[in-house]
């Protein structure tokens, strides 16, 4: 690429000035965007999506309408329910039969015909899976034929199963324990993207197949959550321009909430998945509940600041903030000032304890509000801040392995989003 | 592509005293080059121990990598200032940091090491990027992992300030939790860490304050005995203990960067493996490595050595963190297995208080990840060497000479 800094800060930042500006006052909502249900029709077809500095990436994907999406559509099933996808194959006839396998699942297959792994659907034919939804977790599913390559465009998605009644004590939990309780879910689908692979199916879909991508090398040049690169992440669910990549990722949540991050590696690399802010504790892992081994009603998953996102791996994990121990009154208060909810009493009223410099010995975020304190707005330059108007604390969720966070060549985009901590008096959907 | 330090352009040269005079004459109550560190506080309203301050300066510099040593790299990094240096805030102070402070940059940054209770003023300056006069970047530091962290000391630039050249940020913790950390710059994150603004950072736990003869569940501490982790039961007791940090570097990135090239983000591929900002065999010498900057001025650019040693019977506790910006790492031992305690500065400890320690002969870790681990040497002999490598075996290499990379001793006295 030949653009100058400068202009790729304008061309990626750009778009997330705006793409806030519409969003901001109704962020997405709390619960997991997906299809709820027990029977579901989903078809395998092609697309083009787009990334933040331009690509249109010829891509193959699921939906249960008309609309390919990827990834494909979340589905959101209730423990020990008995559930049903039918497949319908809608690839061009060059890319073979296709299928789907649900691993953590004992899945029966009916129709099609038999290939490596399950059932397959033939260009145009259709397959049945069939599995009891039988324990609670986050799992996956994916292509089960030509798998590398499959699911390398795009065939794969999120499969949630919810307790059959939440835990004792709570409204919303992700396993039966009263551990696993939360306020605000959010799912991160982790994938990458190799460009040169699209671009060599793209060149063969006409032709009568099969599809051969040579010998490599191959390597990543975008990296994605929940189909969408930095900083199409934080846009408005269901936007738009991003026709094939409906979900968002732009968690929400009030100091003390419980906030479920479900961790899905659909694609072939590892990720370190850090989040600012706090650590989050481990639940469970590939549908696992993490018990101690001599007391089953205690958790005993570890606590972590960066969770290693494994291939086809899932992790739950709680992150929960409050401020506690800063060491002075986020709120600004003075010592009188009645106490927020959730606000640390011993720091209540004390002054922060190092002064900021001038304005102009400073570079400002466009997520900083011009105020160290949550809640508060402060003076900045013309032009600066503007993506924070409820002056919330804002944390940089995104894979540590920092050569992830651009989209093909251009600095910055790929594989992060921001976490944003509103004060308690700010409405949250 | 070969560079050496005297391919200087011209231009640059040029551009040079305009950065070095930004704030040299400026008084320091008046100079945006000062540091904040009070005596008395809020919750130290007596003062004392329990306040802490540090000066980093952020810029640029050069190291010397493993392979043949006579082809220095491009950085930018933090540096520490010396300690003879004119009274702070003085009014020689701002123009001494920047003198001190050019070309400077360490690989890895300068170790942070407080402890739990205290206040730490970290004091932030920006003294520019002398070799990149084109470049107005700001700088910032992030405490990766502090917990309950605040976004204002969070050093995220996107969700708060940075700092500009010639300039200073004061940011403030409140260290409340025991462990293993590790600290870089999050400005233009990926441009930033690749070219090296990464450091070690860890607390130690309040229990190495417990007053003699205190029973930690049978276990009696003593004056002077160092853990890892606030245990409760001595199971942390370490007698010495090593930050080691993984990390590699892509030459042509860094090459790019020196000759104001077009970065090659998609292409980056890193083929220096580094301990604490060394390749083997540079890893086991004791001494701090110099490298002569452009200026020709002999800077210390790499001043920690990753030889582990340690007295037959003594417990090593290794502080290891990967800040790798392209690719996790495997570092293994070889005949002596690791115990660990801990992973991202927690002990590891289920909810109803079991240890969950296990050994392992290897680490697989991706940046931003940590581990403590203890090596117990009662037994060993005596002169005896272990390594600690890197088990992706291609990383064993310093480019393209390939025997080397992320790899150290342990040796036992």
């Amino acid at each position: 690429m030949t653009m100058t800094r400068i202009q790729c800060l304008a061309a990626v930042f750009g778009p997330v000035a705006l793409a806030l500006a519409a969003t901001a006052p109704t962020p997405s909502d709390a619960a997991i965007d997906g299809v709820r249900g027990t029977s579901f029709n989903l078809t395998a077809k092609p697309a083009y999506i787009s990334a933040p500095d331009g690509a249109s990436i010829y891509s193959w994907g699921y939906t249960d309408g008309s609309t390919m999406q990827l990834p494909g559509p979340t589905l959101i099933v209730t423990e020990g329910s008995t559930v049903t996808i039918t497949l319908d194959n809608e690839l061009p006839a060059a890319a073979g039969n296709t299928s789907i396998v649900f691993p953590g699942h004992a899945v029966t297959a009916a129709g099609g015909e038999q290939g490596g792994l399950t059932r397959e659907a033939s260009p145009g034919g259709t397959v049945t899976y069939t599995f009891v939804a039988d324990t609670p977790g986050t799992y996956t599913y994916h292509s089960g034929t030509d798998v590398g390559l499959q699911t390398e465009m795009g065939l794969y998605g999120a499969l949630i199963v919810e307790p059959s009644s939440p835990a004792p004590g709570c409204t919303q939990s992700a396993y039966g324990h009263g551990g696993t309780c939360f306020d605000r879910e959010y799912l991160f689908i982790l994938s990458e993207i190799d460009l040169d692979i699209h671009q060599a199916v793209e060149r063969q879909v006409a032709g009568p197949g099969p599809i051969e991508l040579g010998e490599g090398p191959f390597a990543s040049e975008y990296w994605l959550m929940n189909g969408r690169c930095a900083p199409d992440t934080m846009a408005a669910a269901g936007d738009l321009t991003l026709v094939h990549q409906p979900y968002n990722i732009l968690p929400m949540m009030h100091p003390g909430d419980k906030v479920l991050a479900r961790v899905v590696g659909a694609g072939r690399e590892l990720h370190p998945f850090h989040f600012h802010g706090n650590h989050v504790k481990v639940l469970a892992r590939d549908g696992d509940l993490i018990v101690s081994e001599t007391d089953a009603t205690a958790l005993a998953g570890p606590d972590l600041y960066t969770i290693p996102s494994l291939p086809g791996g899932t992790v739950d994990a709680i992150f929960e903030w409050t401020g506690e121990g800063l060491g002075w009154d986020m709120y600004g208060h003075d010592a009188d000032d009645p106490l927020e909810p959730h606000e640390d009493p011993a720091d209540h009223g004390k002054p922060i304890p190092v002064d900021l410099p001038e304005l102009s010995q400073m570079a400002f975020g466009g997520f900083y509000s011009g105020s160290p304190y949550l809640g508060a707005l402060g003076s900045l330059p013309p032009g600066e801040g503007g993506l924070n108007p409820n002056a919330g604390f804002t944390y940089m969720w995104h894979s540590h392995t920092e050569r992830e966070l651009v989209n093909n060549d251009i600095y910055p985009g790929g594989m992060l989003t921001m976490m944003v901590i509103v004060p308690h008096w700010v409405d949250l959907p | 592509m070969s560079l050496s330090p005297r391919s200087l352009s011209k231009s640059r040269w040029l551009l040079m005293p305009v950065l070095m005079c930004a704030s040299g004459t400026a008084v320091a109550q008046d100079s945006s080059i000062y540091v904040q560190c009070p005596d008395t506080t809020e919750l130290h309203p007596a003062g004392g121990d329990g306040i802490k301050c540090a000066h980093l300066v952020a810029g640029d510099g050069m190291v010397t990598m493993a392979d043949d040593g006579e082809r220095p790299m491009y950085i930018f990094s933090y540096a520490a200032l010396p300690d003879d240096g004119p009274v702070v805030n003085s009014p020689d102070y701002p123009g001494w940091v920047m003198d001190e402070g050019i070309l400077a940059a360490n690989s890895p940054a300068p170790t942070l090491a407080i402890d739990e209770d205290d206040e730490f003023f970290l004091t932030l300056t920006n003294v520019g990027m002398a070799m990149r006069p084109d470049l107005a970047d700001p700088h910032t530091v992030h405490w990766h992992g502090f917990p309950q962290a605040a976004a204002i000391f969070d050093g995220v630039p996107d969700s708060s300030v940075s700092i500009n050249m010639g300039a200073s940020l004061t940011y403030y913790y409140n260290a409340q939790d025991a462990g293993t950390y590790m600290y870089h710059c999050h400005v233009e994150a990926t441009e930033h860490m690749q070219m090296g603004m990464l450091g070690n950072l860890y607390v130690r736990p309040r229990q190495n304050k417990l007053a003699d003869g205190t029973n930690l569940s049978g276990f009696v501490h003593q004056t002077g005995n160092t853990y890892a982790y606030n245990d409760g039961d001595g199971s942390t007791f370490y007698d010495v203990e090593y930050p080691i940090q993984l990390g590699s570097f892509d030459p042509n990135y860094h090459d790019a960067s020196f000759q104001v090239q077009p970065l090659p983000f998609a292409s980056m591929r890193d083929t220096f493996f580094m301990l604490n900002g060394r390749g083997y065999p540079q890893t086991v010498d004791p001494d701090p490595i110099s490298t002569v900057d452009p200026l020709g001025k002999e800077q210390v650019s790499q001043p920690i050595s990753s030889l582990i040693t340690a007295d037959a019977g003594e417990v090593i506790l290794l502080r290891i963190s990967n800040l790798n910006v392209t690719q996790f790492n495997t570092i293994a031992t070889n005949g002596i297995p690791m115990t660990v305690v801990a992973e991202d500065a927690r002990l590891l400890r289920d909810d109803a208080g079991n240890n969950l320690y296990y050994q392992t002969q290897s680490l697989t870790l991706g940046g931003g990840q940590a581990y403590d681990v203890l090596i117990d040497t009662t037994g060993l002999a005596s002169g005896s060497t272990y390594f600690l490598y890197t088990s992706n075996l291609h990383q064993l290499a310093n480019d393209v000479e390939n025997f080397g990379g992320m790899m150290t001793e342990i040796r036992i006295n």
